[in-house]
């Protein structure tokens, strides 16, 4: 039995210059937190952010440059790869920049605050490297990088209940989806005796399997994709954990999982896509859970009373309109993803960050304390309305091109109710996210209402979110062809 | 100046946008944001006068036409034009832009700086609409007017005002997304969001079905047409002053300017197929906005029921699919615009002194408060369609043009059912001003009440002047649609193979005959 | 003498991730879970294994089984660790018991 392995060349790692940034920062913020003890701490936080910024540099100014398959088959670096890498980057960016002023995260309550930034540095790596994956050794590994240390970050204020409930929640059903899925990958490993993608595609269209094996595996490996993206119905975690977790932990897993899920996904189904399409039927199947998806995380997000829990149901719904442009994965389709998933991060981000601002100064995430915040906090309630409008897909904000896109494509291929329930389901949309304006600027400021003091950080950070929002809702062409580049690779 | 003239829309447009950022952001002190805030509004309102001053009557097209390159190379344009129909509605906006902001000097107190820039936003969001020739460009205009409009209905509302707001959101947010959707499928076919793309598509006649009640029922609600006219009550009677007068004067407006411009041309055999029903909801609504308006008790309640009717009548005009019908909703508009913003600002006149605007509350004003009682009866008046002033002109050419549609069938019993219309307005309208202001001035509280400030009265008297202008001289306002109106309905007259000489109404000059009743003629 | 195929092995697998599957569904014990969820990839290494000695000829399987045994490891680590938290904050391992968070 001697098998022919690619042995990795050293010079492979020239293409690993973000993940290596990222991984190295993991490492020294780690080293820096022992060797440099102090109240706060500045040296990890220096470390990750200069670490992030740098990986955002080197992305933007040298993108992959066509398909580059390193490390044997394990990974592909292409555009695609590259569009991730600057979409996780900017918001790893932005998270270490809010954690600093962030009540939650920079607490009394915890030692050991520069684990946190060397987690968020590690989180981004492996992010990347989801991105990046072209065989299920590498998928199933860097889904679990990310989750493990997600499973931490989301119990980091180890003394609160909701946070360690959180993390439980968490890490259970991780766990069991994650086992799901690799039980159904080692099925597909059987069928086809392939491990990377293009490989599995090649063997099934050789040897077409039946339609109930192929559903069986499929189902199987969808409940780990599912749970990652939290797609009804595998998005039980999802309130809990983002209610639970610190809010800058919950702003960050809202959208940088969520998109590497995404990224990984549409890699996996878009390369073994045909075979899967001849044995079932899966424009069907995926408008069915994009439908429900939405329709489900807005319905429910209607009676929420905690804004944050609110927010974490109406990332489900997003998850639905997402799925949208999944139904034939035609180019069109996973482009409007990609830019959906651009303007997602920054809006969703966004919206998180107000509440941890927020939950900050007034120590509260529920509705009703947001009386009169309009007045009360008037530059960071008028970036939330920005946000908000945004959410729901209203000109001139960047939400609005988003959906544009992905209705288009649903148009375009024919699936008319499924563009109808999307419009009706944001309509549904419109009614909860206004009642956080409308709590915002309609209700009177209560007598007895604490002061608002939001941190100059924040203010820098919300900006930072808020200015693209407002940008990619009037001027996207750029922006929309970063996307297109990035399928245009495959 | 030229660079100002070259690019005359978008200055016309984005100088309120302006002028609110400047009020938020530098000048946040009550007065200043007040006199920034009129100055932009008047410096606007002169901009558009250029628009009048060098239109061309006789170019049907579009005029002063703007066009950068905007997105997606070339597919997405910042295109704007204006013909005819624009310009009078656009004017119509300016016109009343200033009055508004005057008309809140004393009515709105708090977040003074804020409710300026408001108003001012909303004015850019309703010129673009009317001036957009993308249809993107037109869908982000029409979506911006909601924001300002929420706002201004729920900070400075009365004591519902949370829920008038949301309601009047999900209603025409709701309508207009089915919109978007019927737009996006057309991009996918033509390609191209320019609006002259999309009237060059060869749609199916079933598609244009669909299509076509996407389109209709976003602006049907935006009318609001019977049965979609349940937001409006609410929306009035919670809004600001100034909010009702804009919402009355120009934003319902925005729903038959929609049909108009899009509904009919673009779905010609859709519109012929479904148009009928649509005049028949109309008549059923100014049957019905006028029998509920003769219940009602509070005031403003009443004046927002008589929109509902009145504007049953443009789309009847509308519908008509001829020259006349259309002329004639237009003017309608106009007219309707000058006299139920004047009505607004008259009760929010009152409703300043007392609080109140139940109609047992008062009676006999006319004693205490003779000018107040005048301008009243003259602009009630004006609503009714009294001969000589601008209510009359409109309504007549709707009934005219109507009644010799030969698209709409049963047109004869259209028009005779919608002129019980006409009785019922004069009917509630009278009664109403005989409660209020004739009889004795029984209730104390009334006895001690100023009548109208020099402000007040300057608010209105160029609303009074414009009342009259258009009640006797059609002529110019109407040689200026003309050509516009023909252009629009082309494609419908084209489907049935007739020329649109065949419809065309001329109107004598002005030097020939200043009475309206005889400007129109039927070849 | 029957010989031990394909067949023998994937069926210790399957029964090895129906009893996972089982184990996380009815046990409350959070200990007991994870030991579920040990069962669902050991019974997915069996699998690999097992195909790659008898489907394709190569190493890939094998591979993919070492990884997932670290995997493991370090998955019990962190889930442990969150346990134990649990136990702190809240003084049991019972799942039900734990409702900080509204439903």
């Amino acid at each position: 039995m001697f098998v022919n392995i690619t042995i990795p060349n050293w010079s492979d790692f020239a293409h690993f210059v973000p993940e290596a940034i990222m991984f190295g920062a993991f490492l020294l913020a780690l080293m820096g937190d022992v060797i440099v003890r102090g109240r706060k701490p500045v040296v990890p936080f220096l470390i990750t952010l200069l670490g992030a910024l740098a990986a955002l540099y080197y992305s933007f100014a040298s993108p992959p440059v066509g398909d580059a398959g390193v490390l044997g088959s394990l990974v592909m670096i292409d555009s695609f790869a590259g569009f991730f890498r600057i979409v996780f980057s900017f918001v790893a960016v932005v998270t270490i920049l809010f954690s600093w002023s962030s009540e939650e995260i920079m607490g009394s309550t915890r030692e050991h605050k520069g684990e946190y930034y060397a987690l968020i540095a590690l989180m981004t790596g492996g992010m990347m490297v989801m991105a990046e994956a072209r065989d299920l050794v590498m998928l199933f590994m860097s889904m679990e990088l990310v989750a493990l240390t997600s499973y931490v970050m989301a119990g980091y204020m180890r003394n609160s209940l909701r946070s360690t409930e959180a993390s439980l929640k968490y890490v259970i059903f991780g766990a069991v989806s994650s086992g799901i899925m690799l039980f159904g990958m080692s099925l597909l490993f059987g069928m086809t005796g392939q491990m990377t993608f293009v490989g599995i595609r090649d063997a099934l269209v050789a040897n077409p399997v039946n339609d109930l094996s192929m559903l069986v595996v499929l189902i199987m490996i969808m409940a780990g994709f599912g749970y990652k993206i939290a797609m009804v119905p595998f998005h039980f975690w999802c309130p809990d954990v983002y209610e639970g977790a610190p809010t800058p932990v919950s702003a960050f897993f809202s959208v940088g999982p969520k998109a590497a899920g995404f990224a990984l996904m549409i890699r996996f189904f878009f390369t073994v896509f045909q075979p899967i399409v001849d044995t079932i039927d899966w424009p069907l199947m995926i408008a069915i859970l994009s439908a429900v998806t939405m329709t489900y995380g807005n319905i429910v997000a209607v009676k929420q009373t905690n804004v944050k829990r609110l927010l974490a149901y109406s990332s489900i719904a997003h998850v639905g309109y997402l799925l949208m442009g999944f139904l034939l994965l035609t180019p069109g389709g996973l482009q409007a993803i990609l830019f959906y998933l651009l303007v997602y991060a920054v809006m969703n981000l966004g919206a998180f960050m107000f509440v941890s601002a927020i939950n900050n100064s007034i120590k509260s995430e529920e509705l009703s304390d947001y009386a009169g915040l309009g007045f009360r906090a008037p530059w960071a309630s008028v970036m939330m309305f920005i946000f908000l409008v945004s959410l729901v897909g209203l000109p001139p904000a960047a939400g609005f091109i988003g959906k544009l896109y992905l209705f288009t494509e649903v148009l375009r291929e024919g699936w008319y109710w499924l563009a109808i329930v999307g419009v009706l389901n944001s309509v549904i949309s419109l009614f909860y996210y206004m009642q956080i304006a409308r709590a915002m600027y309609f209700e009177k400021v209560p007598e007895d209402a604490p002061a608002v003091k939001i941190a100059p950080l924040h203010y820098v950070t919300m900006a930072l979110l808020a200015v693209p929002t407002l940008i990619l809702g009037l001027y996207w062409s750029e922006f929309k062809a970063i996307a297109d580049q990035a399928i245009a690779g495959f | 100046m030229t660079f100002v003239t070259d690019s005359i829309l978008s200055w016309v447009t984005f100088l309120p946008l302006a002028g609110a950022l400047l009020i938020l952001l530098f000048a946040r002190k009550d007065n200043i944001a007040r006199l920034i805030a009129m100055g932009v509004a008047v410096a606007d309102f002169i901009l558009s006068l250029h628009l009048w001053f060098h239109f061309d009557n006789a170019n049907a097209a579009d005029q002063f036409t703007e066009l950068v390159p905007w997105l997606a190379n070339g597919k997405i344009n910042y295109s704007m034009g204006l013909d005819g129909v624009s310009l009078l509605l656009v004017l119509l906006t300016t016109f009343l832009g200033p009055l508004v902001i005057l008309s809140t000097w004393s009515a709105i107190k708090h977040r003074v700086a804020e409710s300026m820039a408001f108003l001012l936003f909303l004015q850019t969001a309703m010129i673009g609409t009317f001036l957009a020739r993308d249809m993107l460009l037109f869908y982000v205009f029409w979506e911006a007017m909601l924001i300002p409009m929420y706002f201004i209905i729920g900070i400075w509302g009365g004591e519902r005002r949370i829920y008038a707001a949301v309601k009047l959101f999900i209603y025409t947010m709701a309508g207009s997304l089915l919109m978007l959707v019927a737009i996006l499928y057309m991009y996918s076919q033509a390609g191209t969001m320019s609006l002259d793309g999309f009237m060059s598509l060869n749609i199916p006649a079933e598609q244009q079905m669909w299509l076509f009640l996407a389109f209709t029922l976003a602006f049907a609600i935006k009318v609001p047409l019977f049965p979609f006219h349940t937001w409006l009550p609410d929306a009035h009677v919670e809004a600001p002053t100034a909010g009702s007068v804009i919402l009355a004067g120009i934003l319902l407006k925005m729903g038959t300017y929609g049909m108009l411009r899009f509904s009919i041309p673009l779905f010609p055999s859709a519109a012929i197929e479904f148009g009928p029903w649509f005049a028949v909801l109309a008549v059923i609504g100014i049957i019905y906005g006028a029998l509920v308006a003769m219940v009602q008790k509070d005031v403003k309640k009443l004046v927002a029921y008589s929109s509902v009717s009145h504007l049953g009548f443009v789309v009847l005009g509308l519908f008509s699919l001829t020259a006349a019908g259309v002329a004639g909703g237009i003017y309608q508009m106009l007219a309707h615009g000058l006299s139920t913003g004047a009505l607004f600002l008259l009760v929010g006149v009152i409703y300043e002194r007392r609080h109140t605007r139940l109609i047992s509350d008062f009676g006999g004003l006319a004693h205490q408060m003779p000018v107040y009682a005048s301008i009243f009866l003259f602009v009630t008046l004006a609503s009714i369609g009294l001969p000589g002033l601008c209510g009359f002109a409109g309504e007549f050419m709707v009934l005219f043009g109507s009644f010799s549609s030969t698209l709409l069938p049963h047109a004869k019993l259209l028009v005779i059912l919608s002129s019980t219309g006409v009785i019922l307005g004069a009917i509630y309208m009278l009664w109403m001003y005989q409660r209020v202001f004739l009889g004795k001035l029984a209730n104390e509280a009334n006895q001690s009440l100023k009548d109208m400030s020099l402000r007040e009265i300057f608010v209105l008297l160029p609303i009074l002047i414009f009342i009259i202008v258009l009640g006797i001289l059609p002529g110019p306002f109407l040689e200026k649609i003309e050509p516009s109106i023909d252009r629009l309905l082309t494609p419908v007259l084209e489907l049935r193979q007739e020329t649109p000489a065949d419809h065309h109404i001329t109107i004598p000059h002005t030097n020939e005959s200043h009475d309206s009743q005889t400007e129109m003629e039927i070849h | 003498m029957m010989e031990v195929g394909l067949t023998h092995y994937l069926t210790v697998g399957a029964i090895l991730f129906t009893l996972g599957i089982f184990a996380v569904m009815t046990r409350r014990n959070t200990v007991a879970l994870l030991m579920g969820v040990e069962l669902i990839l050991n019974g997915a290494n069996v699998n690999f294994v097992a195909f790659s000695r008898f489907v394709e000829t190569s190493i890939d399987g094998h591979i993919m089984a070492a990884f997932v045994i670290v995997l493991a490891a370090a998955e019990a680590a962190v889930a442990l660790a969150i346990v134990l938290a649990m136990f702190r904050n809240f003084g049991t391992v019972h799942v039900d018991s734990v409702d900080s968070l509204k439903q």
